[in-house]
């Protein structure tokens, strides 16, 4: 289980590059500052470009990313964001 | 114009020359780690598609070519290329998606045959530019038999089945550190027997013959030759008295590494003992087919990564070296960590692990490093 909070959830799950980033800066720019997004996903790719993406984005700071193993043994990649 | 094009189309491209360009929309980390390339240079650049989502006028003000320039926007598995083309093609851009990004280009094979057209037998070089990998097909009167095959059987046996051939034999030519061998997979599929040397110590379940005899595929006969030294078993294929496979031990350019086993100094002595015993004994016109190539410089006019004996004794850095203690010594000189994946890989070869379709994909990625000399712009 996540030990971080969020305040807005976006289930990213099944999404292929680049609808999970996409998304999430949808998701971002209606978010107050300091308000927390966690991205759920399941493509792999998402752990770096996510990292990739908090480098250079000027919307959001990348706070912590976790895997999951869900219950059929698939990955699932989580990702949290916090609004700038 | 065109909209998408495909790996093989790309990599047609490159060989031939062209007028485009290539814009890599991956994530830093992945763009370091190497790109689509091929044997002529083309104008490359690097923005991360998640900076299109960001500020797309901005992004696409950083692509540093001209409009009239065709550009082939490549990605990790083809959908952010797509995103990012379709915004460029709105403002003016020829855009070109390259449709299964850089995964389908690292398991894209493109045969090559290397006997001419009307040789009463065929043998067919199958590169893997996405690893400078080669791997070979002989054919003669249905029976077919394969050469470090890579990952996936399926274009070997479909390659077999338009020659109207069965796979009867499948050999490594050594346990291969850089990529996950196709070899067992394959000769299971097509009930042919797999051959490896007793000496690389498979653990697997499958029926290995080390059997010394020589092999015959139709009216081909081929003949297993030891040549130890990248690795106490690797063993080259002697095919018909004038083709000689020699997987990772002799290269057009260079010598397979002696180092990556751990073992520099017994292993370099043998690859020295096979260059001057076993090699030495064939004949100038011997034409050498190794398993890899370091630079496009390698490849012959006609598309074949080959080169004779006699061309290699003259230019091969490996076969310049001169006496043992040379050789050694720029054995010793060109040494450079073993990547680290290399140990994992070895072991599923072997039988000796069983990963994941996930752990798979993800080792069996990246380009080789097994020649003792490195990559000379070619």
């Amino acid at each position: 289980m996540s030990e971080m909070q969020a305040d807005k959830v976006l289930d990213a799950q099944g999404l292929k590059c680049p609808m999970p980033i996409v998304k999430a800066r949808r998701e971002l720019d209606a978010l107050a500052p300091g308000a927390v997004l966690k991205v759920i996903a399941t493509d792999k790719g998402s752990v770096l470009d996510f990292q990739g993406w908090a480098r250079t984005n000027k919307v959001a700071e990348l706070l912590g990313q976790e895997t999951e193993r869900a219950a059929d043994g698939s990955d699932r990649f989580l990702h949290f964001l916090r609004r700038k | 114009m065109e909209m998408i094009w495909s790996v093989e189309r790309l990599y047609a491209a490159l060989n031939e020359g062209g007028a485009f360009a290539i814009l890599d929309v991956r994530n830093e980390d992945e763009f370091a780690a190497g790109t689509v390339a091929g044997r002529h240079e083309v104008p490359m650049a690097h923005v991360p598609y998640f900076d299109f989502i960001d500020d797309a006028d901005a992004a696409l003000a950083r692509i540093p070519f001209p409009k009239e320039l065709p550009v082939v926007v490549v990605c990790a598995k083809g959908g952010s290329s797509e995103f990012v083309a379709d915004l460029m093609r709105e403002t003016g851009w020829q855009a070109i998606n390259m449709v299964g990004g850089v995964a389908r280009w690292a398991d894209a094979l493109v045969p090559v045959s290397v006997t001419p057209a009307g040789h009463p037998w065929t043998l067919v070089q199958f590169n893997r530019p996405g690893k400078a990998a080669l791997s070979y097909m002989i054919v003669s009167d249905g029976e077919a038999m394969v050469v470090d095959p890579a990952r996936d059987p399926e274009p070997y046996l479909a390659a077999a089945a338009a020659h109207d051939a069965r796979i009867t034999h499948v050999m490594d030519t050594h346990v291969h550190a850089d990529y996950v061998s196709g070899g067992v997979a394959l000769a299971r599929s097509a009930g042919a027997t797999y051959h490896l040397s007793g000496a690389c110590g498979y653990e697997g379940d499958l029926a290995v013959s080390g059997h010394p005899g020589p092999i015959r595929v139709g009216r081909v006969k081929a003949i297993k030759l030891a040549t130890p030294g990248h690795t106490p078993g690797s063993t080259s294929l002697h095919v018909d008295g004038h083709w000689l496979l020699t997987g990772d031990t002799l290269f057009v350019a260079s010598v397979g590494r002696p180092d990556l086993g751990g073992e520099v100094d017994p292993w370099a002595r043998e690859l020295y003992a096979t260059l001057s015993g076993v090699l030495a004994d064939l004949p100038d016109d011997t034409v050498v087919l190794p398993a890899h190539y370091a630079s496009y410089a390698e490849m012959r006019p006609d598309g074949v990564v080959a080169g004779t004996l006699g061309a290699l004794r003259r230019d091969n850095e490996g076969m310049q070296a001169g006496d043992l203690p040379a050789f050694l010594a720029f054995i010793r000189a060109n040494m450079r960590p073993s990547p680290e994946h290399y140990a994992t890989i070895r072991c599923i070869n072997l039988g000796a692990l069983e990963p994941t379709e996930d752990q798979v994909l993800q080792l069996d990625q990246g380009k080789n490093q097994c020649a003792a000399s490195m990559a000379r712009k070619g």
